[in-house]
């Protein structure tokens, strides 16, 4: 069976002004097609560069990703990112934004349209096609980023901490709204958080990764029964999941911390 | 319409900034009917009014008087001078800016011949445009377009350059090609920084087609200027200038109406 996505031996080194970084050293992870899994890490992990690599925005330093078989060369419509900052076209109404994809695609106009209403109603944007973006929320903005990636009916979501920028009430609807239409959509995530309960929510397993130069630490399977729901943040599973996951990033955090300091010693 | 034209402020503003220039007239009509200013240098207001009433209502065979109801052709002559020396700067420089901000080799090859170009005044290509096309009208438009073309190809650069990363990539990941990528998403993120080149474009496009009328050609507002002097019409010399001042700012509140219906969408885009 080939795997929807996998990393082998994944290493990125970044050239900058103060000497060669290494963001990640030596990943090695494959996810299942149909899989939701959350990356969780501290902040400067390498998180956001590892999906980067998996999109085809950045070349690996050594070791490769492949998606279904097939070596990541460049961004494609298979590979959909949700950015955290929605990043979507401000001059386009959100109509023109949902199905930019299928138009540079040249795909038929009439299914695109038939799929443009059906993915912005379940995103909950029926009614707002006209608005621009500069005339919507956060979250609604995120609603769009989501709804031009399901267009696409790409292979894999990759999503970089897209509810990282929104406030608790919102990223909760969110949330929410996010299983709900994977529910329906399906598809293999592969999404980046800093928020432990946003990943055990949401995913099938969390991987859990180390402070910079990021690895895998561990890989934790969710086995929450589905269709899962806001009550579930107050199930003794779910606290006694968090718990684990929260003292395995406690001790990377603390381990950057004193990476920081040791970096600043020795610059002095 | 006259809000686009003359922008957000309302009527009482509109007063208060006419109460000044409103003084300064009064003055100078005074001075000019007391005798304290001779008439040949400093002619009174209600003068060049008169002069300039001439010059656009005039029944041009009256006399020998070469001022006499020319003053829409002559207006026209310098705006279409104007108008195909700018089309050809955006033309051209908005391409070429677009690609420099884009394409590292391109910036490579063509930004060090702008940049080296950028900084010889419009008025030091003079004898170079006389020389190379004539007393003619080509020689006029070649100074306009030159004169344009810098602020404008170098403001499409940045813009093209600045176009926030994530856009691009978002654009890839859809399925873009790097033709959709520039047309799309590139040239549509830059057209607020080629906007604001247009705009400096088009006032030094004024100015060009001033010296280049007053020096290569034998038509316009620069050369009635000029030619005024030169017979000592002070009266239509201060007509003249008034009337380039209005042409140069209606031409720019029509560029920056055209602005606003492009980037509607950029509601902080404020003249």
């Amino acid at each position: 069976m080939t795997h929807a996505v996998a990393i082998r031996g994944l290493r990125k080194v970044f050239d900058g002004r103060a000497g060669a970084v290494e963001a990640l050293a030596a990943i090695d992870m494959t996810l299942a097609e149909g899989e939701f899994a959350c990356i969780l890490g501290p902040s400067g992990c390498g998180k956001s560069t590892l999906l980067n690599v998996i999109a085809g925005f950045e070349a690996p330093t050594e070791g490769s990703a492949t998606v279904f078989g097939t070596p990541v060369a460049a961004p494609g419509p298979e590979r959909a990112v949700v950015f955290q900052e929605a990043s979507l076209f401000p001059w386009l109404s959100v109509w023109d934004n949902v199905t930019f994809g299928p138009r540079m695609l040249g795909r038929p106009k009439a299914e695109t349209d038939a799929l443009a209403r059906r993915f912005l109603d379940l995103v909950g944007l029926a009614g707002f096609e006209r608005h621009l973006p500069d005339q919507l929320s956060g979250g609604m903005k995120q609603r769009v980023g989501i709804a031009r990636c399901l267009i696409l009916n790409p292979r894999v979501y990759l999503m970089d901490e897209p509810f990282g920028a929104l406030d608790a009430q919102t990223r909760m609807q969110m949330q929410e709204l996010l299983t709900h239409v994977w529910d329906e959509a399906r598809g293999t995530v592969l999404f980046i958080t800093h928020d432990i309960d946003e990943a055990i929510f949401l995913a099938d397993t969390v991987y859990v990764m180390t402070a910079r130069p990021g690895r895998m630490r561990s890989r934790i399977v969710i086995d929450l029964p589905r269709p899962r729901s806001i009550e579930l943040l107050t199930d003794p599973r779910f606290n006694a999941l968090r718990a684990d996951i929260l003292r395995q990033i406690r001790e990377e955090a603390t381990k950057a911390t004193a990476a920081i300091e040791a970096e600043e010693r020795a610059r002095r | 319409m006259i809000a686009a034209v003359f922008g957000r402020a309302g009527l009482g503003q509109l007063g208060l900034g006419l109460a000044l220039p409103f003084i300064l007239v009064v003055i100078w009509e005074a001075l000019g009917r007391s005798g304290v200013v001779p008439q040949g240098i400093l002619p009174a207001p209600s003068l060049v009014g008169q002069a300039w009433w001439d010059w656009a209502f005039a029944d041009p065979g009256m006399g020998l008087n070469p001022y006499l109801g020319t003053w829409g052709e002559t207006v026209l002559f310098s705006a279409r001078r104007v108008f195909t020396g700018f089309a050809c700067a955006i033309a051209i420089g908005v391409p070429m800016g677009i690609m420099i901000g884009w394409n590292r080799m391109v910036a490579g090859a063509v930004d060090p011949l702008i940049q080296s170009l950028r900084p010889i005044p419009i008025t030091a290509w003079l004898p170079f445009a006389i020389a190379v096309f004539g007393i003619r009208d080509a020689g006029a438009v070649f100074l306009i377009g030159l004169g344009a073309f810098f602020p404008i190809v170098v403001n499409a650069t940045a813009g093209a350059r600045d176009v926030p990363r994530n856009l691009i990539r978002a654009a890839r990941m859809m399925g873009a090609n790097e033709r959709q990528l520039l047309l799309r998403v590139v040239l549509p993120a830059a057209l607020s920084n080629v906007f604001t080149g247009m705009r400096l474009g088009l006032g030094i496009a004024w100015t060009a087609v001033i010296v280049a009328e007053i020096v290569a050609v034998k038509s316009g507002l620069g050369y009635v200027l000029w030619d005024a002097y030169y017979v000592g019409r002070m009266d239509v010399v201060i007509a003249d200038m008034v009337s380039i001042g209005i042409a140069g700012f209606l031409s720019d509140r029509v560029l920056v109406a055209v602005q606003h219906r492009v980037l509607h969408w950029k509601q902080t885009a404020r003249a």
